[in-house]
């Protein structure tokens, strides 16, 4: 097997090297792990004081800050990212990549989709169990909770915009895959409809609670919908699912181009 | 060599089929490395944790959470449900793209892990609950036998009703090793009660009307505990509708979406 590890010829990391295509994978997930230790500590140091009372100034000055600073960071990321990926996406539209250069988008592919995972896990397990605790012990007084600010606010857009961001990155650079002419994939589809059915549920879930403050309770069954996108984030696993399938596709035709001049070397 | 049985049966297409399987494995791959396995299955177990932690917490959030909701009527039932969901969903991936019979002890250390991480940072480390009061069950004895029958059975319908039907069982009794100090007899104030119930009244959860009164309610104690073994045959029945629920996920969310296109928008 031809190695793709080291520095290849052109003096560049391999599309398989943990600094090559990986790399994304690294750098998206050291980001997230970034933000969410940040917030948990904001809230570690906040929370049970200047959290619990939002009438303060304090909470203004602290919290709703931090809720319009997570939404501008989301927004402005989105705009940049999005527009990059767009931008140089359409000049590289049309022509179809060289194998190697295909692998490695497919690589940094999984590496958007292995963060959107990361991200997914964040707001679907580590912050819903700070937000049990806090509810189920807490006043409720707003909406923006010291626990719901990172998770509803943060995670959950966040989401929206990394599984979005994957079909627009396949769709400008992995042609063979996602070229719009196919029509719009299903595993997207299910994927991106998981962060964004989550998203309007936040909604959902802020209006009950504003109708039924009485008891706390998690499994109450206006939480319920919430559990629809863990189950329509599978689409993920078509998503490794399809790629996988094109990567053997590569392979063979790789196969094939290297064996081609040796029969027709022997038929000359 | 003499050939076995299954061999002189097999079909044509299936040999066909196998000698197509054996030359992917053997194959030189150019660009198809390790690095594509261990991308995989470490980011694959953010999702999977992710996905069986939301179906727990908001299925069964709260039999989980605490030591006296963890009753002989509702958790031996709304658990096995609830924990079922994922790992049969995972059976069925790693079944078809591997004959792996590992999904389910794969999805339940993935929920473990999530379960302990969740449970020991947020309401352990920021809430300050004790941890022998709010430490989370765990599936994965369960998960090996569930994967244990499917790799004998080979078969999903036989999977659901031995596996999920005993599913409620597995849970419960794996789990009622840790629980079983929690619910040795303590006077408190004049009352006689668990340690549970003394830990619910005195770690207090003021947002619940929960700390006013015990959880195990009703004629639940007076039944000399048969109630607890017709909630675990009640709890068999649930966790083979989650079982086929996660059929669902499995063949119709994950697999049958790949290469498949939606044409008109």
């Amino acid at each position: 097997m031809d190695s793709t590890r080291g520095l290849d010829e052109a003096g560049g990391r391999g599309p398989t090297d943990w600094l090559g295509g990986w790399k994304t994978l690294f750098v998206g997930c050291a980001a997230l792990l970034a933000a969410n230790l940040f917030l948990w500590l904001f809230d570690y140091k906040y929370a049970f004081t200047i959290g619990l009372n939002s009438a303060t100034h304090a909470f203004t000055t602290h919290y709703r800050a931090l809720f319009w600073a997570e939404l501008l960071t989301n927004g402005i990321f989105c705009g940049l990212w999005y527009g990059w990926l767009i931008r140089t996406g359409r000049a590289l539209e049309n022509p179809q990549a060289a194998p190697r250069e295909e692998v490695r988008r497919i690589a940094v592919l999984w590496g958007i989709i292995g963060a959107t995972s990361l991200s997914l896990y964040i707001e679907a397990s580590f912050w819903p169990n700070w937000d049990g605790a806090w509810h189920q012990t807490m006043v409720r007084d707003t909406a923006l909770t010291p626990t719901h600010i990172p998770m509803f606010y943060f995670f959950f857009p966040l989401s929206v915009v990394l599984a979005l961001g994957a079909y627009i990155y396949g769709r400008y650079r992995i042609p063979a895959l996602y070229s719009p002419d196919k029509g719009f994939p299903w595993s997207f589809f299910l994927l991106i409809s998981a962060a964004v059915l989550e998203f309007m549920q936040v909604a959902f879930n802020e209006w009950g609670h504003s109708l039924w403050l009485s008891e706390e309770f998690f499994s109450v069954p206006f939480h319920w919908p919430f559990v629809a996108y863990g189950w329509l984030a599978s689409g993920m696993f078509a998503v490794w699912g399809e790629s996988i399938l094109r990567l053997y596709q590569i392979e063979k035709s790789a196969q094939a181009s290297e064996e081609a001049p040796i029969h027709s070397a022997a038929a000359g | 060599m003499a050939s076995t049985p299954s061999a002189l049966t097999m079909s044509a297409a299936e040999r066909q089929r196998r000698l197509e399987l054996r030359d992917l494995l053997n194959a030189k791959y150019k660009y198809i490395d390790r690095t594509w396995d261990v991308v995989f299955w470490v980011t694959a177990i953010f999702i999977v944790a992710g996905a069986a932690d939301i179906t727990k917490l908001l299925f069964a959030g709260d039999w989980d959470f605490w030591t006296d909701w963890k009753d002989a009527q509702w958790w031996p039932v709304i658990t096995a449900f609830a924990t079922i969901i994922i790992p049969s969903a995972l059976q069925w991936i790693q079944w078809v793209a591997w004959r792996f019979p590992t999904g389910a002890t794969y999805t339940c250390v993935c929920l473990f892990l999530a379960s302990w991480i969740g449970r020991y940072f947020q309401w352990h480390v920021a809430e300050t609950y004790p941890l022998n009061f709010v430490w989370p069950i765990s599936t994965v004895p369960a998960a090996i036998i569930l994967d244990w029958l499917l790799m004998k059975t080979r078969s999903f319908v036989l999977t659901s009703l031995i596996g999920g039907a005993t599913w409620a069982f597995m849970v419960w009794a794996f789990n009622y090793i840790p629980l079983a100090p929690f619910l040795q007899p303590a006077v408190f104030m004049h009352h006689v009660m668990t340690v549970s119930d003394v830990q619910g009244i005195g770690y207090i959860r003021s947002q619940t009307p929960e700390y006013m009164r015990h959880i195990e309610r009703g004629a639940l104690r007076s039944f000399l505990g048969e109630t607890q073994y017709v909630s675990l045959v009640f709890g068999g029945t649930m966790a083979v509708i989650g079982y086929w629920i996660g059929q669902f996920i499995g063949r119709y969310l994950a697999v049958w979406p790949i290469g498949r296109f939606i044409k008109t928008i």
